[in-house]
């Protein structure tokens, strides 16, 4: 009865237009890709490439961070490294001074003028010890801001930081103490057996060899066992710093190797890989070239065309 | 019997003339929405001889006894089936994308990096007040992030909903439409329901009709549709066991109504209806995605202020006081900073001295938030919307695919192919040249007739 054609008419032209839109589409998404140099414009495009590019960038951002706290850790580390090399020098000095003074042949006059320039090296101790850090906080006080220590009523240096000092996260939840607290560097056994600080030590000696007497020269004898314990410790205490040093250079080179795996991840991830989507280009742009001529055919062939008389 | 033969060709003539202005009228509607290709019933007339004898040879020609419209209901009813899920899917992919753009323009996960790594740099120096000031503006440029989100998300749910009334409003139009063209084809029932392939040019028009208001309708909500004897058509929503929306010549009203989650539910009467397709269905999914998704964002803003104001309480500020709270509000539209002081951050174990440089609470801080991970639950939600709007892609390019296959075996029962039309033209011009030839037969016949002497 009645005659099924094989399309109607505007199933062909709107069938048309959807194939060659959606050629156009593809066109212009790879066209995007590659002037863009990212594979994909929003999340939705590949969801779990989005997730980790995300997460990668943000592994930079705190990687920048960690790095800096690297170098602050570094630097403060630096600073704690010298003062106590300066520490190192001072006490090497009240060794001589007190090698000086332990010889039975000097007067106690001259015993009393070595006694003041100890006095001095105390003081010189006393301020490298409340050195500051590069935030200007006591480099050697834990967490205060004004000194470590601080002389009492009889001339005692007392310690008035914090127990434990400051720890910087430097990454990959590694962190670093970014000194040393004063007792750490400086505690000490004195030649008697009792516990007691460089400062201290070294005042203590100086007052002795001012007040003259056979005691001075004991006490210089006894000295020299002291300043030899707190040289120890002080060099000891720098080992220590030495140590941390080292340990953040390993960490910063992990984080840089760290970070340029993640570049290379990162451009595989979410680069335009160029060549492929060229060719992709010149693959689409021939089939559109083609559905264009073909549709061009396709709509000429109309029998009314050639039916006219 | 030259007057039978004259008559004849004259009822051929007429028939080949409807037929052409058939062919005309298709040719006409080649572009028309809905226009179902029409042909001629041609039925051969043979009238009773005026003997009434048996094998009697008496033949009156032909008559064209009505209207073919070529439509085949179940290929118009998979085409309907088939678009009603396209619509859905293109409207939920549409609305997931906005709730996508919503979430992501907003900045909320690049917002969160900045602030936890300002805290990190703030250990650094924690007295100093240029990175305590950082922090504060990281943590306010994480308040508006979430307070943007929250904001995108409220004007896509607004979007949404009005295009769900919206959808609603025009189901109702399209039912009422319906009904009327169910009057009228009840109306003209009468006479030619004997055959429904074959029908009059008036009732196949009306059926075009009907036929373009299930289409509509079924762009909305999917439906269910009984063609009834005398054409009219009954319409269920939401599938053949939704509640009737048209049936005869009565409507009844769909209703939306807004829940307090923001979604939206449907009903007809106090029957609640459930779509599986259509436009309105895609905006409901999209709707139930938006409200969890803004529900985690709410308890992501809340964890992190929660956590952060925890942690402020037991340190001592740059003053030396108890840490007050950083952050007020429990949603990601009312998060907002309780002061713009960088001071009034606690790094400092409680108790510790004004101006300490200590890190303490601040180390705690940091492994809080590390412990609580928000870029990570962040990431989660970001990756979460994304992947729902790459699967609905997927499936809306596969309906679309399924749909245009449906629209294209249904437009080459029913659609008018301009070849097919042009041979007909040819073919009933020849016919109608024809008749006339046999008139002019007749009319010879008849001549040589009267000329007998």
């Amino acid at each position: 009865m009645t005659t099924i054609s094989s399309t109607s008419t505007s199933t062909f032209y709107t069938t048309a237009a959807e194939q060659l839109a959606s050629l156009q589409q593809q066109v212009s998404a790879v066209n995007n890709s590659i002037s863009s140099g990212t594979q994909f414009t929003a999340a939705s495009d590949n969801p779990e490439a989005a997730a980790q590019m995300r997460m990668m960038q943000l592994q930079d951002a705190t990687a920048t961070v960690d790095t800096a706290s690297a170098n602050k850790a570094t630097s403060n580390l630096q600073l704690a490294d010298s003062a106590m090399t300066q520490m190192v020098n001072d006490i090497n000095q009240a060794k001589t001074l007190t090698t000086q003074a332990a010889n039975g042949t000097l007067s106690d006059s001259q015993r009393a003028t070595i006694g003041t320039q100890l006095s001095q090296i105390q003081k010189d101790l006393l301020s490298l010890a409340n050195s500051r850090d590069s935030n200007g906080n006591a480099l050697f006080g834990g967490g205060v801001s004004g000194n470590a220590y601080s002389l009492d009523a009889a001339g005692n240096a007392v310690y008035g930081g914090t127990s434990t000092s400051q720890t910087l996260a430097i990454g990959d939840g590694q962190t670093v103490q970014t000194s040393l607290t004063g007792p750490e560097v400086l505690s000490m056994t004195d030649a008697s057996g009792n516990a007691t600080n460089v400062i201290d030590s070294i005042g203590a000696l100086a007052t002795a060899l001012k007040a003259g007497g056979s005691a001075a020269q004991t006490a210089a004898q006894n000295g020299l066992t002291s300043l030899s314990n707190g040289l120890d410790a002080v060099t000891t205490a720098q080992t220590v710093i030495g140590s941390r040093e080292s340990w953040i250079t390993l960490n910063t080179q992990n984080l840089t190797a760290q970070s340029t795996a993640r570049a290379t991840a990162e451009s595989q991830v979410g680069d335009t890989d160029v060549s492929k989507a060229a060719i992709k280009l010149q693959q689409l742009t021939t089939a559109l070239q083609a559905s264009q001529a073909c549709f061009v055919k396709m709509s000429s062939l109309s029998l009314f065309s050639v039916i006219g008389n | 019997m030259t007057s039978n033969l004259l008559s004849i060709a004259a009822s051929g003539a007429r028939a080949a003339e409807i037929a052409l202005d058939l062919t005309g009228q298709n040719i006409s509607n080649a572009s028309t929405d809905g226009y179902v290709r029409r042909s001629a019933n041609n039925v051969e007339v043979a009238s009773a001889s005026s003997w009434s004898t048996a094998n009697d040879v008496s033949l009156s020609g032909v008559t064209v006894s009505g209207i073919v419209r070529n439509a085949d209901s179940f290929l118009q009813s998979e085409a309907r089936r088939t678009a009603s899920d396209t619509a859905q899917a293109t409207s939920t992919v549409s609305g997931l994308t906005n709730v996508e753009t919503a979430v992501e323009n907003s900045g909320v996960f690049t917002a969160i990096g900045t602030f936890t790594n300002s805290l990190t740099t703030l250990a650094q120096n924690p007295t100093d007040n240029s990175a305590r000031a950082t922090v504060i503006q990281a943590a306010s440029t994480m308040t508006s992030a979430f307070n943007i989100a929250a904001q995108g998300l409220s004007a896509t749910q607004t979007g949404l909903q009005g295009e769900v009334t919206n959808g609603v409003s025009q189901i109702n139009t399209l039912g009422t439409q319906l009904a009327a063209i169910n009057t009228q084809l009840s109306a003209t029932s009468g006479a030619s329901s004997i055959n429904s392939d074959v029908t009059t040019s008036d009732r196949a028009s009306l059926m075009d009709k009907r036929d373009s208001l299930l289409d509509q309708i079924s762009q909305y909500a999917n439906i269910a549709t009984t063609i009834q004897a005398d054409g009219s058509a009954n319409v269920n929503i939401g599938g053949v066991s939704g509640p009737p929306l048209v049936t005869g010549t009565s409507t009844n009203t769909l209703t939306a109504t807004t829940n307090s989650d923001g979604t939206e539910s449907l009903a007809v009467g106090n029957a609640a209806v459930t779509l599986g397709g259509g436009s309105i269905a895609g905006n409901q999914a999209a709707l139930t995605k938006l409200n969890q998704i803004g529900t985690n964002l709410d308890s992501l803003a809340s964890s992190i202020a929660t956590t952060v104001n925890t942690q402020q309480a037991s340190g001592s500020d740059l003053t030396g006081t108890t840490g007050a709270a950083l952050f007020s509000g429990t949603t990601a539209a009312t998060l907002t900073m309780t002061t713009s002081n960088g001071s009034a951050i606690a790094t400092a174990a409680g108790g510790s001295a004004a101006k300490s440089a200590d890190t303490t609470n601040l180390t705690a801080l940091t492994s809080a938030l590390t412990t609580l991970d928000p870029a990570g639950t962040m990431n989660a939600i970001l990756t979460d919307i994304s992947g729902s709007v790459s699967s609905a892609t997927t499936t809306k390019t596969t309906l679309q695919t399924l749909s245009s296959a449906a629209a294209s075996s249904l437009s080459a029962q029913a659609g008018v192919d301009l070849n097919t039309e042009a041979v007909n033209l040819v073919k009933y011009q020849q016919a109608f040249q024809a008749s006339a030839k046999v008139m002019q037969t007749a009319s010879d016949i008849f001549t040589s007739m009267l000329n007998l002497h």
